[in-house]
């Protein structure tokens, strides 16, 4: 995927909806589940092993950096079943070692980071993630969120560090909250999306 | 997987003394949950059996675990309507408004599915003359097999040394397995600071000596604490040495360290108004759905040495539920409150 530099921009480019999104070409991404079999605890694992889950199939991507920060703007379909209790949510992945896995969001030995929106959440979270699921916040380096729901879409502006793009790829996680889907739950990337400098 | 720990704090209701005052609820709320999204959080609760409790209907929300083979069973994760509780009410026109004689203090929004803690207050079952109810006081278990901490992907939750079940919430993720997988369903979520909450046993009164709050403030002397590893403690002989106290719904196969005196019940009455000796009014088949076939046993001790007593004897155990000294009670931790000092972070 390409990553176009747009100086000046910033405040519009972390509004979902600002025009400074409209040269900028997206990507499709295929999103799957993580294994009910991979799940971090065996009550996750008895409890999702006959439920669905991971429910959002794709979500489209784009990514703009203004020299110092990436933002990530993220796209998908909203299943307006309500719910009360879970948040919809998306996330950012990078990988934190050479050989981290975005399809089983990290591993003990080989964790990814995370950027993480959770809808009616005012603050962002930086997270570091060690498996589906196996999250701790991190001090957080100034990542922020801002989503809109329109037309029954999603879009979420997720930004933070332009370093953390120095691995040249990222992955991304979208959480139905409806399904209740929340920590390893959620449909993610099935392989890593390669940045490159427009 | 069980975690064990090198000791065992556990508590022991009996039921017998509980009034259903509430002040081990309130003991508890004014201490821990007045923060910022814990308005209806109730970490201690006092409600009347038989009753849907709180969360409503939470003894048919599953969680728990096999007693053989450890395995977990799914749960149901209560939702904030289920708990219910957290209300507006409407102080201002009920004192200034004007309304006197009028307007009565209730909770404000809607009336439809109202629930709250002790919502069910003083209901019970059975028909007059023989109706029936008895307090049930609940708190977090502190369980010697936590599944809540075996759910937890985030390992916000732990097992400590004393034997209590404590969060991180900085660890902790708002993902409410926890919630689930607990049994006894006594596992608040904060939606405003998108953690979970539950009972820390008043672990800083604990590390300095003082009993948690719900077993000073109860006026009724009705809350024993303790180690249950000290043979010597009030705990322990009521629960291992006399087995006068169980563990409520046991066979949820989290091995709860709170245990309950279960309740003696008054006799029923004949159609004549005559009191039938030989049938209790509570159900002995609805106490053994509570505290399992071991109750109708710990009934019959506590039966046993109250006649022993009436008929001129000495009764230890008897002495040790009336605690003729109220601090008998605290086990250990037998310090005052007062002396202690508020710590620099305030």
């Amino acid at each position: 995927m390409k990553v176009s530099t747009m100086k000046g921009g910033a405040a519009d480019l972390a509004s979902p909806g600002s025009a400074a999104w409209n040269s900028v070409v997206g990507e499709s991404v295929s999103l799957g589940a993580i294994p009910a079999a991979a799940q971090p605890t065996a009550y996750i694992r008895e409890a999702w092993a006959k439920r669905a889950y991971a429910s959002t199939s794709s979500a489209k991507v784009a990514a703009v950096s203004d020299g110092d920060r990436l933002y990530v703007r993220i796209e998908w379909p909203d299943d307006a079943k309500a719910n009360g209790e879970f948040p919809d949510g998306a996330g950012v992945v990078f990988p934190g070692a050479a050989n981290s896995a975005v399809e089983t969001l990290g591993s003990a030995s080989a964790p990814v980071g995370l950027w993480c929106w959770q809808a009616g959440r005012d603050e962002a979270l930086d997270i570091e993630s060690r498996g589906p699921g196996v999250f701790r916040r991190q001090a957080g380096d100034g990542v922020k969120a801002a989503a809109a729901l329109a037309g029954g879409k999603w879009t979420v502006v997720l930004s933070g560090p332009a370093a953390a793009a120095k691995g040249g790829k990222l992955g991304v996680v979208v959480w139905n909250g409806s399904n209740e889907e929340r920590a390893g739950l959620g449909a993610v990337s099935k392989s890593w999306l390669g940045l490159e400098q427009a | 997987m069980t975690e064990t720990a090198a000791h065992q704090i556990a508590w022991v209701y009996d039921l017998n003394k509980c009034i259903g005052c509430q002040t081990c609820s309130v003991a508890c709320k004014v201490l821990w949950t007045r923060d910022e999204g814990e308005k209806h959080e109730w970490w201690c609760s006092v409600n009347t059996q038989p009753g849907l409790g709180t969360p409503k209907g939470w003894e048919t929300m599953g969680g728990g675990a096999d007693p053989e083979t450890g395995a977990p069973k799914v749960g149901h994760q209560p939702t904030r309507e289920e708990f219910g509780g957290g209300f507006d009410f409407n102080y201002y026109e009920v004192f200034y408004g004007g309304t006197a004689g009028k307007a009565h203090l209730e909770p404000q929004g809607s009336r439809e599915n109202r629930w709250a803690m002790n919502w069910d207050e003083d209901q019970g079952a059975g028909e007059w003359p023989n109706s029936y109810y008895f307090y049930l006081p609940r708190m977090c278990n502190h369980c010697t097999n936590p599944v809540c901490v075996q759910a937890c992907a985030t390992g916000a939750l732990s097992k400590r040394e004393d034997g209590l079940v404590l969060r991180d919430e900085d660890a902790c993720l708002g993902d409410r397995f926890c919630m689930e997988a607990c049994p006894y369903k006594k596992i608040y979520f904060n939606y405003e600071r998108h953690v979970a909450q539950q009972c820390i046993g008043c672990f800083p009164r604990i590390e300095a000596g003082v009993a948690p709050a719900c077993v000073r403030q109860c006026p009724g002397r009705a809350v024993f604490v303790g180690w249950l590893e000290d043979e010597t403690s009030a705990v322990s002989r009521l629960v291992n040495e006399w087995k006068v106290a169980l563990p409520l719904h046991g066979e949820a196969g989290t091995k709860p360290n709170v245990y309950y005196v279960p309740p003696l019940s008054p006799y029923r009455l004949k159609e004549d108004m005559s009191i039938d000796y030989e049938q209790p009014r509570i159900p002995p088949e609805y106490l053994e759905s509570l505290f399992g076939p071991e109750v109708h046993g710990a009934l019959a001790t506590v039966k046993g040495e109250m006649e022993k007593v009436r008929e001129g004897g000495s009764s230890e155990l008897m002495k040790t539920l009336i605690a003729y000294k109220w601090q008998e009670l605290l086990g250990p931790f037998t310090r005052d409150p007062v002396e202690l000092t508020p710590s620099a972070a305030g």
